[in-house]
This record gives C-alpha cells, sequence and structure tokens, in this order.
C-alpha cells in the first residue's frame, strides 16, 4: 500500500477551478518531485493535502486513512508535514520556541539535539528571534520545525525558492541525507536541476492537470521530455 | 432594489402614513408612540443610508442626533425664536458640519478601528454636553420649554398643539426625509455608496474617490440624525440629555438590524418593534425592565439567523417562492469530454481555434487621442526593494500604442510587483512611469484609472452581491462622472451615454444575454468575463490584464482567448499569464522577466527559440 | 496655582487607573489579535466578574474567594461564549461580529438588572486594607494602595503565562499565524476557546477588584468599554505591551485632566487618540495588517 494515494482531486479557490482531477501516488521512502510552471496549481496541491484549502472533490489516503477535507492538526496528527513556500516563521517567537512549539503535540518528538545536530547554523542562532534571521536561515528553521514532529511523508513547497546558490547547494545536501535516511519527500519546485538530483520520481502539473508522470531515469535519458511541458 | 417603478414606494408611503392613525390605535398604539416611531425612523433612514448602504457600522450617531437637537432647542428656549422649523434646520446643518469634523478622524480607519472611534465619540459628546457645557444644554435636566410647531398660512394659522396634528407634521417630515434618501440611494451617489459596501477595493480601482463618498455618508447620516434630534425636542416639549447616550446609538443600530438594514424603512419597523414591544412588556405584562433583556435576546438571534432582518427575511421568502417557480439555470460550460487526456483537449481545442476567422473588430476606446502613435507607457529605472528584498531591478519598459503585449518570466520573476507598479498600487522605490506623456509616478490607482489605465485582476474583484449590469454601471459612472461628484439628487437615467456604455460592455464582453442577473449566481467563465468587462468600462486606453485565464478549463481558456483577441483590438493591452500556450497566440510581443530584471523582449517564435529564456525556465536542464 | 500633594495623589490614581485598564485592555487585545474579533461584550464581562465576586462575598464572606470566583466566572463566560457563538462568526463579515458581541453585551447587562436591579452593590475591601495609609506628604486609601499591588501582580502574571509557558507561546504564535500554528498539530479553535477565556478572565478580575472602589452596578462595563478601546488605539491592537502601555498612557491622562475639570478626561483622551491616529496610525506599538 502506498503511503500516499490521491485520486480525483479537485480544489477551488472560490469558484476559481485550479486542480482538475489531480491524482499521484508517493511510496514509502521515495522521494517525488512536482513539477510545473507556475500558475500550474502546484502549491495548491501540497496546501489541500495539509488541509490548509478544502479540496472541493477527491479523497486523499495517507498511510491508509482517507484525510481530504479534515482540518489541519488532525493531518498534522496523522504524520504529514508542510513547510509553505512563505515559510511563515513565528517571527515574534525565537528558534528555540519555533523549534518547541512544533514538537508540542507530536507523539515522537526529534529531541532539540537532533535538530541541531542536523542544523548547526540554527544552534548558533537559538536566541534570535524569527524576524532577525536570513532567508537561508528562515528555510532551514521552516525544515527543522517540520522534521522536529517526525513526520510520515515531508512536503515541501518551493524549498529552494529566493536562495543564493550557495545556501541552495547547502540545503539540497541536507535533503539528500534525509532522503537517504529514509525521508519520504514530496517536493514541489521551480528549480529543476535542484527537484532532480533529489527526486526519484516527477509529476508534471500543467494548467491543474497531471499530464505526465516520469522516472528520474527516464529523465536523465530524455531530458525533452520535460522541456515539452516546463520550457517556453 | 429600488429600481423599478419610482413611484410605488412613494406612495405606499404616503398611504401607510395616512392609514396608520386609524389601523394602528387597534394595537393600542397611542398618537405619541406612533410620532416617536417616526422620530427613531428618520434618524435610522441617515443611519441606514450610513450603515445598511455604504457598509459603515457608527455606534456614535447619538452624538449628532444630540447636537442638532440641542442646537434647536437652545434657539428655541433661551434665543426666543419662535418658529419650530428655523432652527431646527439650523440644528441640522449644525449636525452635518460636526458629522463633517468628526468624519474627517473617524473615517482614517476601517473596520474595527471605525467602530471603537465611533464608540468614542458617542461617550466623548455626552459628557461634553453633560458637564462643560451644561449652560448651554440644561446639564442633567435638558432643555426644558421647546415649543410645537405652528404654520402661519396668512389668513389663518395652523397650530399643531394636539396628539394627533402633531403626528400629522411628524409624518410629513418622514414623508419628506423618505423621498429624499429615495433619491439619494437612486442616484449614482447611491451606486456608488453601494459599491463601497461591497468592495471598497474595486471601487477605488475603477476611479471612485471612496474616501470623499464615505464622508458624504457620514455627513448625511448627522444631517439626517441633527433633524431627527431637533424633531425629539419639538415632541417631548423638552430636549433630553439622553439623546447623547452611547445607549441611544445602541438603540438606533439594534432597531435598524432588526426592521432590516438597507431597505430605508428598516428603522422604521424596528422601532415600530421596540416601543410597541417595551409598551407591551411594560404595561399589559406588567415584567418592568425584563423587554430590554427580551429585546436584546431576540437582536441576538436575528444576528445570528435572520441577518438581513425582518424585511430582509420577508424579501428572502419572497425570492425562494419566486425561484421555485423559475427555470433551472444551465450551466455554462459544458464538462471535459470523456475519454480525452486533458492534455490532448487542450491541443484539439487550440488547432480549433486557430481554424476560426479573426472576428470582426471593436470600435476603439473613447478617449481623446493625445498621440496618434508611439509609446504609449515608459517605465524607466523602475525598482522595488522589500526590506533587502529586490524584487525588481532597474526596469526599463516601453508600450506602443496599439500593441498587445505579454510578459512572462519563471517565479520570482517579479512579474506581480512590476504589474502593480504598473498600476500604481505600490510606489517604486526608484524609477519613472510615463503614461501618455504624464508622468504618473506615485499616483494613486483611482486617479491613475481616471488618467486612462487600469487592470483586471487574478483574482475576481466584483461587486458580488450586485448585478451585472450594476457592476458595469459602477465602473462607467466614475468615467462619466470624474472621481468624486455630489449629484446625490440625480436620477441615474439622467447621466448622458451612461446606458449606452453599459450596453456597449455588455456586448464586448459578451454578457448581454442576462445583464440583471446577480454575480454570485454566475458561472465562474461568466464572473472571469465580466472582470475584464469592469475594466473595459472604464473606457481605458491602456488595459492590463492580470492573469486573466486563471482557474479557467480547457474550453474556458479557448473563449476568453477569443475575447481578449476582440477586445484588444483598437486598444493597447498587457497581459500577463502563465499560460504561455495561450499566451503566444495572442500577443504580438514578448517581454520576459527573470530575478526582477528584464531578460529579453521579442516575438512569441524569436522567445520560443531564444536559449537564455530557455535557460531560464528550465534551470540547467535543457535537450542535448 | 496646582495644589501639589493634590497632584501627586492623582498621578497615583493614574497609575492605579492606568494599571487597571492595561489589565483589562490586554484581555481586549489578545482576544482581537489572535481571533480577529472585538469583543463589544468586554465591558460587560467586567462587570459579570463584579457581579460573581460581589455574590460569592454575600455567601462566605471572604474577599479572596470573591476574587476568585469573579475570575473564573469571567473565564466561563469567556469560554463559553466563544464556543456558543463566536466560532460560528468568523468566516462572516467583520459588522455581522461587531453586531454579535454588542447584543451579548446588552443581554449580559440586561440580565443582570433583571436578577439583581439597577442599584449599585458595594463589596467592602477585605478587613485588612480599609482606611487610610500614610505616605509621608500625603494619605491614600489603603485599598487603593493594596489595588496597584494586586493588579500589578495580575499583569505580571499575564506576561509571565503569555512569555514564559507553552501556553503563551501558543497564543503569541497563534496572534500572528493561526493557520500555521493549526498546521503543527495544534487545534487552533481550543486555542482560541483559551484565549477568549483569558481574555475574559482578565476583564472579570478586574471587574472584581475594583468594586471596593467604585460600587459595581450593571452599567458600570460601558464606561470601562470605551476608555479600553481608546487604550488599545493608543497602544497598537493586538498587541499586549501597546496594552500595557496604553494603559498607563489613558491611566494619567484621566486622572490629571479630572484634577482640573472632571468633564474635560473624555475630551483629553479623545484627543490623544486622535493624535496617535494622525501621527501613528496604527498605534504606538502596534504593527500593520491588524484591521
Amino acid at each position: 500500500m502506498s503511503l500516499l494515494e490521491v485520486s480525483g482531486l479537485n480544489t477551488y479557490y472560490g469558484d476559481s477551478h485550479i486542480l482538475f482531477d489531480v491524482a499521484l501516488t508517493v511510496e514509502r521512502h521515495e522521494v517525488v518531485a512536482l513539477l510545473g510552471r507556475n500558475g500550474a496549481g502546484k502549491s495548491t496541491t501540497l496546501k489541500s493535502l495539509m488541509g490548509v484549502v478544502s479540496p472541493r472533490a477527491g479523497s486523499i489516503v495517507f498511510d491508509g486513512v482517507e484525510i481530504a477535507g479534515r482540518q489541519s492538526h488532525a493531518i498534522a496528527q496523522a504524520g504529514m508535514q508542510l513547510v509553505h513556500e512563505e515559510r511563515r516563521i513565528f517571527g515574534s517567537l525565537n528558534v528555540e520556541e519555533n523549534l518547541i512549539l512544533a514538537g508540542l503535540t507530536a507523539t515522537n518528538r526529534w529531541p532539540l539535539e537532533r535538530v541541531y545536530a542536523m542544523f548547526p547554523r540554527l544552534k548558533e542562532r537559538r536566541q534570535s528571534r524569527g524576524t532577525d534571521l536570513s532567508g537561508g536561515e528562515q528555510q532551514m528553521l521552516a525544515i527543522a520545525r517540520a522534521l522536529v514532529r517526525e513526520p510520515k511523508i515531508l512536503l515541501l513547497d518551493e524549498p529552494f525558492e529566493g536562495l543564493a546558490p550557495i545556501i541552495v547547494r547547502d540545503l539540497l545536501t541536507t535533503c539528500r541525507a534525509l532522503a537517504e535516511a529514509g525521508q519520504t519527500i514530496l517536493v514541489v519546485e521551480q528549480n529543476i536541476s535542484a527537484a532532480m538530483t533529489l527526486a526519484d520520481r516527477v509529476y508534471i502539473l500543467n494548467n491543474g492537470h497531471i499530464v505526465e508522470m516520469l522516472t528520474a531515469q527516464t529523465v536523465r535519458e530524455q531530458p525533452q521530455m520535460l522541456h515539452r511541458h516546463l520550457g517556453v | 432594489m429600488f429600481r423599478q417603478r419610482p413611484l410605488v414606494i412613494e406612495i405606499l408611503t404616503v398611504i401607510g402614513l395616512i392609514a396608520a392613525p386609524f389601523v394602528l390605535p387597534y394595537l393600542d398604539f397611542t398618537p405619541t408612540t406612533m410620532s416617536r416611531i417616526l422620530v427613531w425612523g428618520l434618524f435610522g433612514i441617515g443611519f441606514d443610508i450610513l450603515f445598511g448602504f455604504t457598509g459603515l457600522l457608527s455606534f456614535g450617531q447619538s452624538a449628532f442626533y444630540g447636537t442638532g437637537g440641542m442646537v434647536a432647542a437652545y434657539l428655541l428656549t433661551r434665543v426666543g425664536f419662535s418658529h419650530v422649523l428655523f432652527p431646527v434646520i439650523i440644528g441640522t446643518i449644525v449636525a452635518a458640519i460636526v458629522g463633517y469634523l468628526v468624519g474627517l478622524i473617524a473615517l482614517r480607519r476601517t473596520g474595527i478601528y471605525f467602530a471603537m472611534i465611533t464608540v468614542a465619540i458617542a461617550e466623548v459628546f455626552y459628557f461634553v454636553e453633560f458637564n462643560p457645557l451644561s449652560d448651554y444644554t440644561g446639564g442633567e435636566n435638558g432643555l426644558p420649554g421647546v415649543p410645537t410647531p405652528t404654520l402661519p398660512l396668512g389668513f389663518t394659522t395652523i397650530h399643531f398643539n394636539t396628539d394627533w396634528s402633531l403626528y400629522t407634521f411628524f409624518a410629513f417630515w418622514y414623508f419628506v426625509g423618505i423621498v429624499i434618501a429615495l433619491r439619494i440611494v437612486r442616484s449614482p451617489v447611491g451606486v456608488i455608496f453601494s459599491a463601497i459596501r461591497d468592495n471598497p477595493l474595486r471601487a477605488a480601482a475603477v476611479g471612485h474617490n471612496i474616501h470623499g463618498y464615505k464622508l458624504t455618508a457620514f455627513v448625511v447620516a448627522a444631517a439626517y440624525a441633527g433633524f431627527a434630534g431637533g424633531l425629539l425636542g419639538v415632541l417631548q416639549g423638552f430636549m433630553p440629555p439622553e439623546a447623547f447616550t452611547f445607549d441611544t446609538s445602541g438603540q438606533l443600530v439594534m432597531q435598524t438590524a432588526i426592521g432590516g438594514a438597507g431597505t430605508l424603512f428598516g428603522p422604521l419597523l424596528g422601532a415600530a418593534v421596540w416601543l410597541y414591544l417595551s409598551d407591551f412588556f411594560q404595561n399589559t405584562l406588567e415584567l418592568g425592565a425584563t423587554w430590554k433583556l427580551v429585546l436584546g435576546v431576540v437582536f441576538v438571534l436575528l444576528v445570528c439567523f435572520l441577518r438581513r432582518g425582518l424585511i430582509g427575511g420577508v424579501k428572502d421568502l419572497y425570492e425562494l417562492m419566486a425561484r421555485r417557480g423559475a427555470a433551472k439555470v444551465e450551466p455554462e460550460e459544458p464538462a471535459a469530454v470523456p475519454g480525452m487526456a486533458a492534455e490532448d483537449e487542450q491541443k484539439a481545442a487550440r488547432i480549433a481555434f486557430a481554424r476560426e476567422p479573426a472576428p470582426p473588430a471593436m470600435p476603439a476606446a473613447r478617449r481623446e487621442d493625445v498621440k496618434v502613435s508611439g509609446p504609449i507607457l515608459q517605465a524607466s529605472g523602475l525598482t522595488k526593494r522589500y526590506d533587502g528584498l529586490l524584487a525588481n531591478s532597474d526596469i526599463h519598459f516601453t508600450v506602443n500604442r496599439g500593441e498587445l503585449r505579454g510578459i512572462i518570466g519563471p517565479n520570482g520573476a517579479g512579474k506581480t510587483t512590476f504589474f502593480k507598479m504598473l498600476t500604481c498600487e505600490v510606489p517604486p522605490t526608484s524609477g519613472k512611469i510615463v503614461f501618455e506623456g504624464r508622468d504618473i509616478t506615485g499616483m494613486s490607482v483611482t486617479d491613475v484609472c481616471q488618467l486612462g489605465l487600469t487592470k483586471s485582476y487574478q483574482v475576481n474583484q466584483l461587486f458580488t452581491q450586485l448585478t451585472v449590469r450594476q457592476n458595469l454601471t459602477i465602473a462607467a459612472l466614475a468615467e462619466r462622472r470624474g472621481k468624486f461628484r455630489l449629484d446625490m439628487l440625480r436620477r441615474l437615467s439622467k447621466i448622458s451615454g451612461l446606458a449606452e456604455q453599459v450596453e456597449h460592455t455588455l456586448e464586448l464582453v459578451d454578457l448581454a444575454g442576462h445583464p440583471d442577473k446577480s454575480v454570485s449566481a454566475l458561472p465562474y467563465g461568466e464572473k472571469r468575463r465580466l472582470e475584464v468587462g469592469l475594466a473595459l468600462a472604464c473606457s481605458p486606453s491602456l488595459l492590463l490584464l492580470d492573469e486573466p485565464l486563471a482557474g479557467m478549463s480547457p474550453r474556458e481558456r479557448i473563449d476568453m482567448v477569443k475575447l481578449l483577441r476582440s477586445i484588444s483590438q483598437g486598444r493597447t493591452v498587457i497581459i500577463i499569464d502563465h499560460d504561455m500556450d495561450s499566451l503566444f497566440e495572442l500577443v504580438q510581443r514578448v517581454t520576459v522577466l527573470q530575478e526582477g530584471r528584464v531578460l529579453v523582449e521579442g516575438t512569441p517564435d524569436e522567445i520560443k527559440g531564444n536559449k537564455a529564456v530557455q535557460e531560464a525556465y528550465l534551470g540547467g536542464v535543457l535537450a542535448a | 496655582m496646582i495644589n501639589w500633594s493634590n497632584f501627586i495623589s492623582q498621578v497615583f490614581n493614574g497609575v492605579v487607573l492606568g494599571a487597571l485598564l492595561a489589565l483589562i485592555s490586554s484581555g481586549l487585545t489578545i482576544i482581537y489579535g489572535t481571533l480577529g474579533v472585538l469583543n463589544l461584550a468586554h465591558g460587560a464581562m467586567f462587570m459579570l466578574g463584579g457581579y460573581a465576586g460581589w455574590l460569592a462575598y454575600t455567601y462566605t464572606g471572604s474577599f479572596i474567594v470573591a476574587v476568585i470566583a469573579g475570575s473564573l466566572f469571567g473565564m466561563l463566560v469567556g469560554v463559553v461564549t466563544e464556543r456558543v457563538v463566536i466560532r460560528h462568526f468568523y468566516s462572516r463579515p467583520h459588522e455581522d461580529q461587531l453586531l454579535v458581541t454588542f447584543g451579548l453585551g446588552i443581554v449580559f447587562v440586561e440580565t443582570v438588572r433583571f436578577f439583581f436591579g439597577s442599584l449599585s452593590k458595594t463589596v467592602p475591601p477585605p478587613p485588612g486594607l480599609v482606611g487610610i495609609t500614610p505616605l509621608g506628604f500625603m494619605f491614600y486609601p489603603t485599598y487603593r494602595l493594596a489595588l496597584l499591588g494586586i493588579v500589578a501582580v495580575a499583569l505580571i502574571a499575564l506576561y509571565l503565562v503569555l512569555y514564559r509557558t507553552r501556553i503563551g507561546m501558543i497564543v503569541r504564535a497563534g496572534i500572528e499565524d493561526s493557520v500555521m500554528v493549526d498546521s503543527l498539530g495544534i487545534d487552533v479553535y481550543k486555542v482560541f476557546m483559551l484565549v477568549f477565556g483569558i481574555g475574559a478572565m482578565a476583564a472579570g478580575f478586574a471587574g472584581i477588584v475594583n468594586a471596593p472602589v467604585v460600587s459595581i452596578a450593571p452599567d458600570v462595563g460601558e464606561a470601562i468599554l470605551v476608555q479600553t478601546f481608546v487604550v488599545i488605539v493608543i497602544g497598537g491592537v493586538g498587541s499586549f505591551p501597546g496594552a500595557v502601555l496604553g494603559g498607563f498612557i489613558a491611566g494619567e491622562i484621566i486622572s490629571i485632566t479630572s484634577m482640573f475639570n472632571p468633564g474635560y478626561s473624555y475630551v483629553m483622551l479623545f484627543a490623544a487618540m486622535t493624535l496617535v491616529l494622525v501621527l501613528r496610525p496604527y498605534g504606538l506599538l502596534g504593527t500593520a495588517g491588524r484591521e
């Protein structure tokens, strides 16, 4: 049984139809990338999974349980975590408080030391308020915060956007380590090369429709398949 | 609601006012109570215009009620005016002036700040009236000795000094108040009030000075309050300090909500209910002060379950029964053809579109041509910095008159910020924008729209509680009348060219079929067309379209592209969208943004073949 | 010329009043900051706390029991109000929220009037705190002195809860971004209920501890409500430090102007509020976007 099985997902913003019968699966320990031009609905897909936006129709079966339409906190309790595109760090709280807050209702939580071991930079800045962190540090904190809850699946919404290449490289290393340790990840990205270094499979979303599913192998061998949908 | 059959409501009002003295006494209404209801009703007309029509919930109307009343009573008792009407009118004018000054402060903020400020205003006025000014206002005793009205007719004088003759006096002025209010509500200003209540952002964006209109509504409410306050003194024979209390404001709010806000008659009905129940509880049931508790509970229940009050509830019932009889509405978009993959359907639809002949050219926009050809918009050195994040950097961008230009760019390119700077929603950190030879940098959205530059929004910004026609009328009114005009007593039908402009726009966006349908009942594709229509109704010489294809099915996209192609004839149009396939079919030139800068410009074919653009989108993964 | 001992006395009164206003306004501001709802029934909750305390005092003769009763009753009213009424109004327009809390305020006031009449009731200060304390150059009512201490302790307690406990962390995070709090597995509706309860408790506590100074009556909440509004407009909506700062400013303004002419205190408050609105529209310590 797949860890995540999505079928017939239709999400609207008001009466603007964004996702049209989206279907995808994610297996345990896999890294799946969701690619597409901006406006395709990638962010909306992740938000629908996490319950930030309620889908109007469709099924989301997570670890054998139907979660479509449930409230976010229940979905978080079921083991899903979303790192938002805007990161949404609590600016008035410091780094450590952000991490502690994340773990409050988790059944298995990462001890702070484990978080700091993976993100030494955050340990240095543990007393800094969220608003005082740089973009890269905020992204690190957002990911660390999600990991504190030891999620069964980690959803990443454009984690590398707006970051300097050197920071992207560091983050990529961290993500690769996570994937190698068995963390299941569903990542939405516009930076295709970054996504392809992580992904085992990719789905391509175009104007709210899933139009293609490719294995990483296929992409490496035939990159023009991506070009068709994602180029100009 | 008030648009059809103009005189019906006025006539019904007259009939009601004449019939009341014959009918209501059977329900134990005394003439004094009925007069009191009329005074509250008059007080409420102004409040309803402010709250029910313009959407501004004020808890401070007692300030103007008391002010108008005290000024009138003072002139009548201490200064020695004998005729009642003149001091009451002076009181009204003073209340209106005070309303203007208070409005300048209170309307600086919206929503809860506005509510809080009005509460504070009520309390301030009460305390000032009670203490420092007690010499003029009689302090806690009020001003006794207010005379009853007289009407000299040359050969005789009518004295309104019995209960029933007083009723006649008040009924007459209530009628006058209603007639004026109906004129206001049916005037262009009244339509704009409704627009402000519904979507103030869009009302400003289509070219209305919404602050000015809000202040107008506030002054109108203050004037009605002042007039009613003056009449209160006449009714009671003395002017009570209770007129200034916060309780009075609160009672007005509750009565209006109970009767039904946005109906003009709601406050009257609410006052009748209030006074009837208070009488009933105190005299018949002898439960003393419990009636206010009961009314409070009734009020809370109404707010929870019958939001539009008693009149609104009756209207809802009526509409429910009318709808039962009407035919079901056909869904606008046919469902996707089963069995076809979405992508294939898009491709097939596009081929079908390409084969269709180009639609006939639409007449050009009506605006004096400043220049016949050449650049219509020139942005130079446009930069936007947000707290260290450089969203746009030194952009130079020119569009020529009559062009159809597209803007694309990968995520983070700064397209949204750039667009917002062009429409002046966001001021640039540095740089200049010149539109039709005029420097528009730093202007407001309203002013820029009046000059001929406007946009349609990515997320629909419609007046959802109004009809299609009313939506377009609001935009057209700004174009016809400028950003602020106080034509409150003018009929809409008297605005020359308005109806034509609305009809023309309806045809342009293919919504002429059912223009009097409420926006909330429209399917998404039609709402999107109306969204473009709102911008078109401003008669822009430069039209910006922000992701016009957002959220559309493949079929809807085809229709929209056709529509956009037809409306761009004779106009200059700039489009941002992510749907590059559709965009490239449509536009003549494309500007590509990347990381806040202009990367390249060219025809769609040139862009498609440009390596740098491919690199920007694909980020390193390229065909070998 | 100014009578200096009178002046000092009034400044002191201003501090006491300021502390009280700071406490009540903090309650209102965290409710608005977290839930986005302006609680027009907040003054009525102040009044309810006073009555609950008075009832407890009548039955037990103990001031401390009265204070506990007032606070707990305040919390109960807050929790029940949120759960039964307010929760259904989050997606409704702001005006509807204002109308319903306004209506609830009226219902609370009239219910009390129904059961206890309109005449005011007194709650005497506890035996150890009656009378006057000499303070060197002036005499000051002992209970008022104690009141300052009591309210200061309550403010500090509120501060500690907000800034040093896990619950407080959740509330502060909720004020900033309640959707994200929900995403982290914390039921945000429970947070809302708790915040409303805490806010109402602050008002109820203030209602009973202030009872020995100003006797309780059904309409005591009305004046408090207006003063609270002025405080949070000056301090900045949604900000606890803003409520404290605004509270002391308002308290001093009221006290000092009442030396010259009691009627003008409201005018001065309003003038101060207008000044802040013009110069710093979001309040002295507020942040933008909290409309």
